[in-house]
């Protein structure tokens, strides 16, 4: 036996060790065999969204009726989400319009032209004539919505009619910026066999929101997330144990960037990770329901900072216990507590917003203006009953949360983009557009937390002998 | 020097590993170290690679203090029972070990699989480890520890788990290296194979060296002649400060130096005792110089007898 001739070139650099630690560490992140039992299931997930049928019910003469009604008022400017329907008596401005004759160019789905006929009715002499420029500008314009554009206008109506309050225009209106988020669909699974929604099914954007919701931060990434937890909470565990760390620590290079190389690695495998599972959710979204709307892409920053104050956790707790299983139940904790925190706060803010808004009309809602229903007004809590944000529990919450990562108002901020992309109202949509909520405060105190743990799982690794 | 230990002390909490141990080592030795468990042989290692700080003492490696990064560039180790990650292939492994330890990516990759050919891993560098037998991975723990041609080898227990032929190959390709001028430290139980290996070596006990020298001076303190006459000596033959020891046979004797004598001082006395013997009129037949085993000076002095 000949030994090889011993004339080997060393040279340690930072760049060629940071890239070896990563291979090793997607070697040992493929090398798990739940990963790809639960990634099935994530595919299984999508596989079943794919055979989802979102399809428009019949309903445009609603539509081109709601936006006749909705010129009473000036609602230029108005913020729906925030401004109670007092504020629209303000603006009436002594006109009523009717739609009638409405017809569409084809079928009545949302993509579809319309003609039809305007009837204003107003106070004479009081109230001045409308122009075209004016009824083509205001029609179909409810606030920051646009349900229809008028392509062309043309007043029919008398002279005599004009002088006694009433004006009639022929309009021919294309579908509107937001039209198709609101209009009512269909949403089935299972090639149609499985229905989702009602018989009177539910505005197209918010059967996206919840599918995005459902799909990206709601089960599929949580599940994506606990796998990725469960994988790399044995990464410094195993990094570390006897017999396996000498072998790393008796190479040219500081310990600290063993365990930073270690966290990057599985860092940028789960950013890519997150990637597909959003982009995928994007993809889905655009093949059911055509919209390539790009407010659902923040959900993967969002999920990212959150894994990677999971991640800092799970290395802290590997580095001082050595123990998989210490370092998986701590993280799991960690998030446990993190998510009750997150949602009791919640629950604070919208006590508080509550509370503000007794006796207001609740928000604007789209949807319930396309039901028939009128807003409630916010009811004043029960007598006797103290306000959550007042109680000892709402204090320390806000106390707590206040020093916790904000890793809640990550996942509201999504919600809040979402809600916007969609034209989605509802009760959380107050809650939603609150100020307690911003990516300032989300990501900032996420990513300070994150250096932290991170700094004191290097330090304590670098001292201790092993 | 390769090692050069002063005084050297480690604690940890109130039990004390290592108590005031000096060490030097010359380059090209091979060198043995031994005790029993918890003696502190892993300690003195662990302190000379850089993995442990030492409490109080001065250690350096290749003439710079220990643990820089300078001396682990040409340190290689093996560590008992270590424990190489099982979703590696040896390939990856040693791609793994080499980046970080500064091998450029051909030649780590041409090192690796010269020494996994040498090593008898050869055409099984796609295999995980975790399908390994324990003596392939101790071949493998073998390759990494040589990957980047170290100038000082520290193995603990370099052939446990492997059969006798690769034992065998192993102790070749040591001494081959050593041949190369590499400084060979050696942790191990097999007594018997640091007596074929080791040039020079050291006992610990309880954390202190109780006896360092070369393998021939260690079991030279305790030596003894086997001597065989044409018939069984006289009594009162003058024996010149040797004990005699009868055996089965009549003329054949036993002559022991007890004690600490020193090598000149046993020959004389052998001179003397075969002079008396000749007057006596007993005729030599044969004599034979005999050694006491590292394993015999081993277990009277690690396990508390009288340091030679």
């Amino acid at each position: 036996m000949t030994p090889p001739a011993p004339r080997v070139p060393v040279h340690p650099s930072t760049p060629r060790a940071f890239a070896a630690m990563l291979r090793d560490t997607w070697r040992e992140f493929l090398d798990a065999r739940v990963l790809y039992l639960l990634l099935l299931a994530i595919v299984a997930l999508f596989a079943v969204a794919l055979t989802g049928r979102i399809e428009a019910l019949p309903g445009g003469k609603q539509y081109l009726e709601l936006a006749a009604r909705a010129m009473a008022a000036d609602l230029s400017g108005f913020d729906l989400a925030n401004q109670p329907l007092t504020d629209v008596a303000g603006r009436l401005e002594g006109a009523v319009y009717q739609a009638t004759g409405a017809e569409p160019e084809g079928a009545d789905l949302p993509g579809s032209p319309w003609r039809l006929t305007l009837t204003r009715t107003f106070v004479p002499l009081v109230v001045p004539p409308a122009g075209d420029a004016e009824i083509a500008e205001r029609f179909g314009r409810i606030a920051d919505g646009e349900l229809w554009r008028v392509t062309a206008i043309e007043e029919t109506g008398s002279d005599w009619a004009r002088r006694v309050g009433s004006q009639t225009w022929r309009l021919e209106v294309a579908p509107g910026r937001d039209l198709k988020m609101l209009w009512m669909h269909s949403f089935t699974l299972l090639g149609g066999t499985l229905p989702m929604t009602g018989e009177r099914g539910a505005p197209l954007g918010l059967e996206v929101l919840i599918l995005q919701k459902l799909l990206a931060t709601g089960i599929g990434g949580t599940i994506l997330l606990l796998v990725c937890v469960a994988v790399t909470a044995a990464f410094v565990p195993n990094m570390v144990r006897k017999g396996t760390l000498e072998l790393l620590l008796v190479r040219p290079i500081q310990r600290w960037q063993l365990l930073v190389f270690k966290y990057i690695g599985a860092l940028l495998l789960v950013a890519g990770l997150l990637g597909l599972l959003v982009g995928a959710v994007w993809a889905i979204t655009w093949i059911l329901a055509g919209i390539r709307s790009a407010g659902i892409l923040l959900a993967l920053p969002s999920l990212l900072v959150f894994f990677a104050l999971l991640l800092a956790v799970s290395v802290l707790a590997g580095v001082i216990t050595r123990s998989v299983t210490s370092a998986l139940l701590v993280t799991v904790a960690y998030w446990a507590v993190l998510f009750i925190a997150g949602q009791l706060h919640n629950q604070v803010v919208e006590s508080r917003i509550r509370e503000e808004s007794v006796g207001k009309p609740r928000p604007m809602r789209f949807a319930d203006t396309l039901r028939g229903r009128a807003p409630e007004p916010q009811a004043a809590p029960r007598p006797g009953r103290t306000p959550l944000h007042r109680t000892t529990l709402g204090r320390v919450t806000a106390a707590v949360y206040a020093v916790l990562p904000h890793t809640e108002d990550l996942d509201n901020l999504v919600d809040r983009q979402l809600m916007r992309d969609y034209a989605v109202s509802g009760p959380f949509r107050a809650l939603m557009e609150s100020d307690d909520f911003s990516w300032q405060s989300g990501v900032g105190l996420s990513l300070l937390h994150t250096v932290a743990y991170l700094g004191l799982a290097c330090a304590i690794f670098s001292r201790r002998d092993p | 020097m390769v090692v050069s230990v002063k005084r050297l002390e480690k604690r940890y909490g109130p039990t004390l590993a290592l108590g005031g141990v000096s060490l030097e080592v010359e380059p090209g030795t091979l060198f043995g170290l031994l005790g029993q468990n918890g003696a502190g042989k892993t300690t003195l290692v662990k302190i000379l690679l850089g993995l442990v700080a030492p409490t109080a003492g001065e250690a350096a490696l290749l003439g710079r203090p220990v643990g820089t990064s300078s001396a682990r560039r040409e340190v290689g180790y093996l560590p008992e029972d270590h424990r190489l990650p099982e979703y590696h292939t040896s390939a990856s492994l040693l791609d793994l070990y080499g980046a970080l330890q500064g091998i450029p990516r051909r030649q780590r990759r041409r090192r690796a699989a010269e020494l996994l050919d040498l090593l008898g891993l050869g055409g099984r560098e796609r295999l995980r480890i975790r399908g390994y037998s324990k003596g392939m991975k101790q071949r493998l723990g073998l390759a990494q520890a040589l990957l980047h041609a170290p100038t000082v080898l520290f193995l603990d227990e370099p052939t446990d788990g492997v059969d006798p032929v690769g034992r065998k190959e192993i102790r070749d390709l040591l001494l081959e290296e050593r041949r190369r001028g590499v400084t060979v430290f050696v942790n191990s139980h097999l007594l018997g194979e640091v007596e074929q290996l080791c040039d020079r070596v050291a006992i610990l006990r309880k954390g202190q060296i109780v006896v360092a020298g070369t393998v021939a001076d260690l079991t030279a303190a305790k030596a003894s002649w086997l001597v065989g006459f044409d018939r069984a000596p006289p009594a009162g033959l003058d024996t010149a400060g040797l004990r005699l020891e009868a055996t089965d046979e009549p003329g054949i004797l036993r002559l022991h130096v007890d004690g600490a004598a020193a090598e000149a001082d046993a020959s004389a006395a052998l001179d003397r005792f075969l002079a008396a013997a000749g007057a006596a009129g007993l005729r030599l037949r044969h004599l034979r110089r005999e050694r006491a085993s590292l394993e015999e000076r081993y277990l009277e002095i690690a396990g508390g007898g009288p340091a030679a």
